[in-house]
């Protein structure tokens, strides 16, 4: 556990440093309206580097990052020109265009290259679990350089002014971004760039407040994701992401409480939850009554939280039959992976196995995969007979019960 | 009569074995199986690969080029066990039978291949493959080419049997060359029977049961799935344990992964091929492991 949180601590420096600059770039970038501008720049950036790859130089040398460099640079040009030119074309359709044609030629390069040039992909696949301090060395003082420049061009960077601080704005950015993508991945970086950024703008108007607001969310909501990815043992950069989306939802609801009409707030998130319920009650019972053999996602779950449910509706024979060929699947897999274990041992332990027993173990393994698959198919035909016996029953059961969680008023017709 | 000299020199010119057109066009998924076609077929066989050698096989795009090349074939040879599924949908477009599944022209090299690590679907502790079928890493135990050119020498038999002692002529002579350098490598590899080895992805269990390498462990434990903190933690943990001082990787795999993990217990990277052509100087099957057993023994050497 300690260990796990050695790899946690130094992540958690390289999201803050990262939510600071991010959070920055988020509200201009919303300002803007160019939410995928960042998703631009960074494939601009991996297309540099693969032309420089083509050109015979290593993936990590100071060529490379002049190329990157130069590439990221003359894509700032081109989107401080596309707010010039989308009058009557989005200029997050431009961007988007930018995007797939940075990405698709990169991909024509790479089919065209020498070997190994798949690792580049690794400039857009980063992962903040195994970065660290030497990423930090480097991300602060550029972000502290990029920050400066913003600051002392502060009234210039509202998005209103000549072209000349659009290509800085959009230069510095794709700076920042290159480093950020190759650290954290595309995934993560965006969700910082966004997330704190709109709740911040939700829920302040000065840059100022917004700029707390967001640093404040971004870091409790990175330390929220990154011990989420510990205690449920989950992929870091995947689980941060979804740590950011349910704090973007949490605010979306807590906004309407804050600043709205509470009490309509409250009447309509009721409202909401309820025809929801209702909704997927009544879907289920439609499914349940129309289709019995297939998935019944609502009382698979039900049943997988809860298995004593099946004695509701399964007879003491089907009981019987379903523990037995779950119990049979069981010892098939463990007898399975027994062999495989005693196989893994077996190529650095005792006498080596000689060609003729591996083939032995391997078809023994393959009649246990079919033993096992075939448990598995008694067990689902026997679920899907008790559901077609209760069919009818169950589903005006689940149907009544969305009646009464809809939000209707049901009133006898009075008669005058 | 100068006119009927020259047409039968051109006929013979012809029927000659050495002229192109002459040679059986074969298609191979991978760039291994292309290396042991032209093993077997020598310079009877034109064998061409549809996965560029610095491409990962397992998810392959193909191009339209590609189906053009299997309408020309008169041999497919493919790794099967799931490795290259793309393939299906291709054959599905060439509409050409007598190269797909059941076909007599259709070769799934894996056949009668001792398969490890055989699951169910997801069964048990993730340790790196989806695959129902098994690890198809196969051709990396050189010992399997045994099977594979074997398999490859009967297809060519159906399709050219004018030319099929040639085939397994040329079949056992490269073997007895394969065993003469097996017997080297698995004296060279013999020096790292007591080092524990921890792989990226786990595409060796094959390479490790033929040279009885000692991998304890994997990265990234389901394919393109980054790992969590606490596998990673569990990683360093048994590395430290067993003193594991070598971390495998393959040149399409994230070089800062494997840094980072090795950087934690001082343990040095080896980037190996897993196929012919993924690095420099791996321009057949014997030159792949070559350069394979070669990067092992020194990282050995210079601990």
């Amino acid at each position: 556990m300690i260990e796990a949180l050695q790899f946690l601590w130094p992540a958690f420096l390289v999201a803050i440093c990262l939510v600071g600059i991010h959070t920055y770039f988020g509200i201009q970038v919303l300002a803007r309206q160019v939410i995928f501008v960042d998703l631009a720049l960074a494939q601009i950036a991996a297309l540099g580097a693969t032309v420089a790859f083509m050109l015979g130089h290593p993936a990590q040398s100071m060529a490379t990052y002049g190329y990157s460099l130069t590439f990221t640079l003359l894509a700032a040009v081109l989107l401080a020109f596309t707010r010039a030119w989308g009058t009557r074309v989005p200029q997050e359709a431009l961007i988007g265009v930018i995007y797939v044609v940075a990405a698709a030629m990169a991909i024509l390069l790479i089919d065209r290259a020498p070997q190994g040039a798949e690792h580049l992909k690794q400039i857009l696949t980063g992962n903040i679990l195994t970065s660290g301090f030497s990423e930090v060395a480097v991300i602060v003082p550029l972000y502290a350089a990029v920050g400066l420049l913003h600051w002392l061009l502060r009234h210039r960077m509202s998005g209103g002014g000549a072209l000349v601080w659009e290509f800085i704005f959009y230069a510095t950015l794709g700076i920042v971004v290159t480093s950020s993508v190759a650290i954290a991945g595309v995934l993560l970086v965006f969700s910082f760039l966004i997330i704190p950024a709109a709740i911040g703008v939700m829920f302040a108007e000065s840059l100022s407040r917004q700029l707390a607001i967001g640093w404040i969310v971004g870091t409790f909501v990175s330390a929220a994701g990154l011990a989420a990815s510990f205690i449920f043992d989950l992929p870091t950069g995947a689980a941060m992401v979804c740590a950011f989306g349910a704090s973007l939802a949490f605010a979306g609801v807590l906004y309407s409480f804050l600043l709205g009409n509470r009490r309509w707030a409250m009447r309509s998130t009721i409202g909401a939850v309820r025809w929801i319920g209702a909704v997927i009650l009544a879907a289920s019972a439609v499914q349940l009554a129309a289709a019995p053999r297939a998935d019944q996602p609502l009382m698979d779950m039900a049943e997988y939280a809860i298995p004593s449910l099946r004695t509701l509706y399964f007879t003491r024979a089907e009981a019987m039959t379903v523990a037995d060929a779950s119990e049979h699947a069981e010892r098939y897999r463990r007898e399975a992976e027994q062999l495989n274990e005693m196989e893994r041992r077996n190529r650095t332990q005792g006498e080596a196995l000689d060609d003729f027993s591996v083939a032995r173990i391997s078809s023994f393994l393959k009649s246990y995969g079919e033993m096992r698959k075939g448990e598995q198919f008694v067990m689902g035909e026997v679920r899907a007979r008790a559901r077609e016996r209760v069919r009818w029953s169950a589903s005006f059961g689940l149907l009544a019960l969305s009646l009464l969680l809809a939000p209707v008023r049901w009133r006898w017709p009075v008669r005058k | 009569m100068a006119l009927r000299s020259v047409l039968i020199v051109a006929l013979l010119a012809l029927a000659s074995p050495g002229f192109a057109q002459d040679r059986v066009q074969v298609v191979t998924t991978t760039t291994d199986l292309r290396s042991l076609t032209e093993a077997v077929g020598g310079d009877r066989v034109a064998a061409v690969s549809l996965v560029p050698p610095n491409l990962d096989a397992e998810d392959y795009q193909p191009k339209p080029q590609d189906v053009l090349r299997l309408k020309a074939a008169r041999l497919l040879v493919r790794v099967g066990l799931d490795y290259d599924l793309w393939v299906d949908r291709l054959l599905a477009q060439t509409g050409r039978p007598d190269i797909s599944r059941g076909g007599p022209a259709y070769v799934d090299a894996s056949f009668a291949i001792a398969v490890l690590e055989l699951r169910g679907m997801s069964v048990g502790p993730g340790d790196g493959h989806a695959h129902g079928s098994g690890n198809p890493h196969y051709w990396l135990d050189p010992k399997n080419a045994e099977t594979i050119t074997a398999n490859i020498v009967e297809a060519l038999a159906r399709v050219d049997p004018a030319n099929a002692s040639i085939y397994e002529a040329n079949r056992q002579t490269f073997l007895a060359r394969l065993n003469a350098k097996l017997a080297e490598w698995e004296t060279k590899l013999s020096a790292l029977k007591t080092v524990p080895i921890v792989a990226y992805h786990n595409s060796w269990p094959y390479f490790a049961r033929r040279f009885r390498l000692d991998v304890v462990g994997f990265i990234e434990t389901k394919p393109g799935v980054p790992p969590s903190p606490s596998h990673l933690a569990e990683i360093v943990r048994s590395m430290r344990e067993r003193s594991a001082r070598i971390v495998m990787r393959e040149p399409h795999e994230p070089e800062r992964d494997v840094a980072f993990v090795a950087n934690k217990v001082g343990a040095k990277v080896v980037t190996l091929a897993a196929s012919v052509g993924a690095l420099p100087k791996t321009d057949d099957y014997i030159s792949l492991f070559d350069v394979n057993v070669e990067a092992l023994t020194s990282a050995v050497a210079k601990r």
